[in-house]
């Protein structure tokens, strides 16, 4: 489903990823580690199509990223959710709203994406908070509000770029059980983390990352 | 449906949180229309003017007083078969004669000492109403002019040419200054909206995130261009008429414009809406010279 063909991206002369060759199929979860600067944020944003390899191709779903003009950029991401660090809700806006806007992007009916939004905030247990504003929300709660916005459209997959970054060790565990149940319903995971706890309990299949270069590609442990 | 509505949100919430620069821009753009719109409502009163007082057009032959009275038909019957004549009565010196006296009754003492009658004999020419090219008019005086049988011709064409040089000067003018002014209000609604686009960057890397594209992204921002254009436009009209009422009361007591001040009117509706159009127009222009440099490609 995500193909990357001996990849290499710079920033401003400075190697971010080197060669890297990789075949993600759908159902995985993958999860990136390795230190910070070792270009997990780099490779996931070649993937969502916010920057552009300096070389190598990108297939996604034999679509090639790497060749994508920029007018189709939007229309790729429409295809994944991307969940970051820090949360990225529109504060003045209800969650609800929130989680509805890549549907009003989309320019879905009212009534499907009322159906759709309430699927996705049941997936993250946040049914009972549709109509806060999203400034009031507490940080686990502004980020399963992120991961229902993420999820409302069925995407392909799910990028998330160090979900647990900004969350205590309890709240840790509950995002990360959140995304190894939208694993198990099928939709394809990719996370970025260093946190080993996480790493542990998703148990899915670990790339490490060093300095641009992809040390190793295990599976699941079990 | 919805995305109509959210537009129309995401608009009014960016003119609400930036009310100061908001109304700088609607006062701007109601400055330069209005200025603009003095001008137009110039240029569109002397356009009327002319219209007026080329229907009133009289050209005013006068033949050889030695001419023979079945010449004198003859060349009437002629000038009638002109297509840019629309009527032609003749004067003879008795009717000349007779409208001296009457209109200066004190005075007709004077022609009873004279003996011969001095008034020449006229053909007045009324021109005909579809005829508005001053071309065919010079044309037709010309010929007349070279005609053995007539002695001279009459025309009042100075005014209409007067006229239209005016005329000419009202659309350099207004030209020059609504050029400068609507750069002024373009540049002062562009700074509103990037204003705007500033305080809601997160929103916009938001927005990108779940891939809105650029026109999504732009049309609340459109929105509140053509709003603040509009509006500057539509005060600029208000403007319009209270000065132009004003001027009206001031010079509809002076006897002398007196006459003028009741051939004056305000816009048509059809220029109105054009005022307030062009309003929206510099404010489209206005946010889209803001975005221009904003809507790169980025996360
Ligand atoms: N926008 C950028 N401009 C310049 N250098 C960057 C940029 N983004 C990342 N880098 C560099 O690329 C390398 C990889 O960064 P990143 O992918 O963010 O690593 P990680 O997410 O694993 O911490 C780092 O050395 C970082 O300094
Ligand atoms: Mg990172």
């Amino acid at each position: 489903m995500i193909q990357l063909f001996h990849v290499t991206k710079y920033y401003e002369g400075c190697l971010a990823l080197s060669d890297i060759s990789l075949r993600i199929d759908k159902g995985e979860c993958v999860l990136l580690t390795g230190p910070s600067g070792a270009g997990k944020t780099s490779l996931l944003k070649l993937i969502f199509g916010a920057e552009h390899p300096d070389d190598g191709q990108i297939l996604v779903q034999n679509r090639n990223i790497a060749r994508l003009r920029r007018a189709d950029v939007p229309y790729h991401r429409r295809t994944m959710g991307f969940v970051l660090q820090d949360f990225k809700l529109l504060p003045h806006r209800t969650v609800f709203e929130n989680v509805a806007l890549p549907l009003i992007i989309r320019g879905l009916s009212s009534f499907e994406s009322r159906r759709k939004v309430i699927e996705a905030l049941r997936a993250v247990g946040m049914e009972h908070k549709q109509t806060t504003l999203a400034s009031v929300l507490s940080a686990g709660e502004q980020q399963r509000a992120c991961i229902a916005r993420a999820i409302v459209n069925s995407p392909i997959i799910l990028l998330a770029d160090e979900p647990t970054g900004n969350l205590d060790p309890q709240l840790t565990i509950e995002i990360a059980e959140l995304f190894k149940a939208i694993n198990a319903r099928g939709t394809t995971v990719m996370m970025a983390t260093h946190n080993r706890q996480v790493v542990e309990q998703l148990n899915g299949r670990v790339l490490r990352l060093d300095c641009g270069h992809l040390l190793s590609d295990q599976g699941a442990s079990a | 449906m919805k995305r109509l509505w959210y537009f129309i949100r995401e608009a009014y919430i960016s003119l609400r949180t930036h009310q100061a620069s908001t109304v700088i821009g609607i006062i701007t753009t109601a400055f330069t229309l209005t200025s603009f719109g003095t001008f137009l409502l110039l240029y569109h009163n002397v356009h009327n003017l002319i219209g007026r007082v080329q229907t009133n057009i009289q050209i005013i032959v006068y033949p050889k007083d030695s001419i023979e009275p079945q010449k004198l038909q003859d060349l009437k019957k002629a000038i009638q078969t002109e297509s840019a004549i629309d009527s032609v009565t003749l004067i003879s010196k008795k009717d000349a004669t007779k409208d001296f006296t009457h209109q200066f009754p004190d005075e007709a003492y004077l022609l009873d000492g004279l003996g011969k009658n001095p008034f020449p004999a006229s053909l007045v020419l009324n021109l005909a109403h579809t005829i508005p090219s001053t071309d065919v008019v010079s044309n037709l005086v010309n010929r007349l002019q070279q005609n053995p049988n007539i002695d001279r011709v009459r025309y009042n064409r100075d005014w209409i040419e007067r006229l239209t040089l005016i005329i000419t000067y009202l659309e350099i003018g207004a030209l020059i200054v609504g050029g400068v002014l609507a750069l002024a209000s373009i540049t002062i609604i562009a700074n509103t909206v990037q204003l705007a686009f500033y305080t809601r960057q997160e929103e916009i890397e938001i927005l990108r995130l779940i891939g809105g594209t650029n026109l999504f992204i732009s049309i609340p921002y459109l929105i509140e261009g053509a709003v603040i254009g509009g509006l500057g436009g539509g005060i600029a009209l208000v403007f319009l008429r209270g000065g132009f009422e004003f001027f009206k009361h001031k010079t509809g007591t002076l006897s002398v414009i007196g006459g003028f001040s009741s051939v004056f009117e305000f816009f048509p509706f059809s220029l109105s809406l054009l005022l307030i159009s062009g309003g929206i127009l510099l404010g489209c222009i206005g946010t889209l010279t803001s975005m221009y440099g904003w809507m790169r490609f980025r996360l």
